[in-house]
């Protein structure tokens, strides 16, 4: 099965063209340019240089979050609009699960960062077992303090490979507070990959082998919701008063 | 399929009919809206999937809550607008979608969806400037509009008086220095208590107000400008409203709203018709959201059949953001073969200004 992989969640725009699986093509693009600017263009030309066309496809997965609330709608309005006039099914996966892909194999915990700004991470916890064809998730994905997750993994007192678009930032960081605990990947393993996108996708489409209505997972409730949320629960209790 | 690095303009016309079928998409604000415009003048459907309900509580638009609401409508609406209209993306000869001016995460839904749904069908992408789609949608019901005209553009966000020549040929005479006029009549309404959308509530209390009750000043600036100014009058009415309450007087808020309205009216009506005396025009259309203004219709209505000067304003539908009047713009860039390249971005600050 022939499918299309979109993953526009961090600076880099991350497409593959894949396989059952198998890797055919990728584009990175990490310029400083828009996803609107860079996304269609780089299929366009993923398709020529794999001789492909897009009535090849047969389905299309697409990252939908947490990360860059822009990014996150423009992957998925792009991957929903391809889906919809090429009437094929449309999937997805999350930003995490597709980073775990990058330490497959590995024997520590792995802990995907990405940066969610006021200092705080959209990140989870997976583990490879050894022969599994999916890495477990151990911490749900979550928007927390960069600090009090380095405790909480401190606290775990194990190896945790960290990837993701944070390392680079945090790399002092992290090695201050977990020490020899802290595997940091280099950037090139790190960043969102198609490679990632092509495997997570194939084995979630393993897993349920139809399409799905796709809406964005952000984590995080936008600024002004929050905000009316606090004001009406202080309404509400000077109410009570 | 397209080579590398080229844009949507390599592509050929519809195959089947001679038909000219175009897909307008508009999400360049609160509206999610799909429209499918047959020749340019057979309105075959139009969705309009309106957020003002979910940002009524903030008392404006969120810019990235109405992001979110695009995003997850986009696809339901423009596929209700397919079937509606019985096409299939194999019948579009093109897809017209807003690129600017808005929201900027807004109007990039709009735009990854359409620049998606075109490449897919292998058909050209149209960008189109929502401001422009506003007095364009005045042709969607006269498409025998003759040229030059004048159009008085008024909205939220803009308040233009701009001559056209002919398709693609204007110069804008005169824009706002300050607040545009339905950002004015909004921020009087929260003002006074009347909520958000501002100017139809102003509009609805006005009707049992005196119009003459208060006196506003009306900006008119130089003699000779054709700018608009309505943050002092704006100003006048708060400060109205202040000294009142300094004095515990409680104003009559139909008398305040009713005499703000025609203060501002009677500018933008004055400046229509310095206008129209300076370039000649015969023809005035009125665009935008506060277009839809009885108290604005009627008055130009009157001064302007005095003067034997032809005035044309779309109906309400048309007035607020929609996506047949992206259709309708986008019929005539394909006429002209105006398409735009893959790597259309958004453009939140777009101007006419550009265009001429
Ligand atoms: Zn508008």
């Amino acid at each position: 099965m022939k499918y299309l992989t979109i993953d526009t969640t961090t600076k880099v725009t991350a497409v593959s063209l894949a396989e059952d699986g198998g890797l055919i093509a990728e584009g990175f693009l990490h310029t400083s340019k828009t996803h609107s600017e860079r996304l269609i263009p780089m299929l366009d030309q993923l398709l020529v240089a794999a001789s492909w066309t897009l009535q090849e496809l047969e389905m299309i997965g697409v990252v939908r979050g947490p990360g860059s609330f822009t990014g996150i709608r423009i992957g998925i309005a792009t991957a929903q609009g391809l889906a919809q006039v090429l009437k094929i099914p449309l999937t997805s996966v999350l930003s995490l699960d597709a980073l775990a892909w990058a330490g497959l194999g590995r024997r520590e915990d792995i802990v995907p960062i990405l940066d969610a700004r006021k200092n705080e991470w959209y990140t989870a916890r997976y583990r490879w077992a050894k022969g599994q064809e999916k890495a477990e998730c151990l911490t749900p994905p979550q928007a927390i303090p960069t600090d009090l997750w380095l405790e909480q993994l401190k606290g775990l007192d194990r190896p945790i490979c960290f990837v993701g678009d944070a390392t680079v930032k945090y790399k002092t960081r992290i090695e201050e507070v977990l020490g020899d605990n802290a595997v940091i990947m280099p950037e090139f393993v790190s960043l969102p990959r198609g490679a990632y996108a092509a495997r997570a996708i194939w084995q979630h489409w393993q897993e349920t082998g139809i399409g799905e209505l796709v809406e964005p997972f952000y984590i995080r409730f936008s600024e002004a919701e929050v905000n009316w949320a606090k004001k009406e629960e202080a309404r509400r209790r000077t109410e009570h008063e | 399929m397209g080579g590398v690095g080229k844009g949507s303009e390599g592509h050929a016309m519809s195959s089947q009919t001679n038909d000219i079928v175009i897909l307008g998409i508009e999400t360049s604000c609160d509206e999610t809206s799909a429209a499918v415009l047959v020749n340019g003048t057979d309105l075959r459907s139009h969705v309009i999937s309106s957020q003002i309900v979910t940002h009524q509580r903030y008392g404006g638009v969120v810019p990235e809550i109405a992001s979110r609401e695009h995003s997850l409508h986009i696809q339901p609406v423009v596929q209700q607008a397919m079937d509606a209209a019985k096409v299939g993306f194999e019948d579009l000869s093109a897809i017209a979608v807003t690129y600017g001016p808005g929201l900027v995460g807004s109007l990039l839904v709009g735009v990854s969806g359409a620049k998606a749904m075109a490449y897919a069908a292998g058909i050209p992408l149209i960008g189109i400037n929502h401001l422009e789609a506003h007095i364009y949608a005045n042709f969607l019901d006269h498409p025998k509009l003759e040229f030059p005209f004048l159009a008085l553009l008024v909205s939220g966000g803009h308040t233009h008086l701009i001559y056209f020549a002919a398709h693609g040929q204007y110069q804008v005479l005169g824009h706002t220095r300050d607040d545009a006029a339905g950002e004015a009549l909004d921020k009087v309404a929260r003002t006074l208590g009347l909520g958000y959308p501002g100017g139809p509530q102003i509009q609805k209390i006005a009707m049992d107000g005196d119009a003459q009750a208060f006196k506003f000043p009306r900006a008119m600036l130089e003699p000779d400008s054709l700018d608009f100014s309505f943050s002092g009058m704006k100003s006048a009415v708060l400060n109205t409203l202040n000294s009142a309450r300094m004095r515990g007087e409680t104003l009559n808020v139909p008398d305040l709203a009713a005499s703000f309205q025609q203060a501002v009216v009677d500018v933008l009506v004055g400046k229509a018709l310095r206008a129209l005396e300076r370039t000649g025009a015969k023809t005035l259309l009125l665009a935008g959201g506060v277009a839809a203004n009885n108290l604005l219709r009627e008055t130009l209505d009157k001064e302007l059949s005095e003067r034997k000067v032809h005035f044309v304003y779309p109906p309400p539908i048309y007035c607020t953001d929609n996506g047949a009047m992206i259709a309708i713009t986008g019929y005539y860039h394909y006429l002209a073969g105006d398409f735009a390249p893959w790597t259309l971005n958004a453009a939140p600050g777009l101007g006419l200004e550009g265009l001429v």
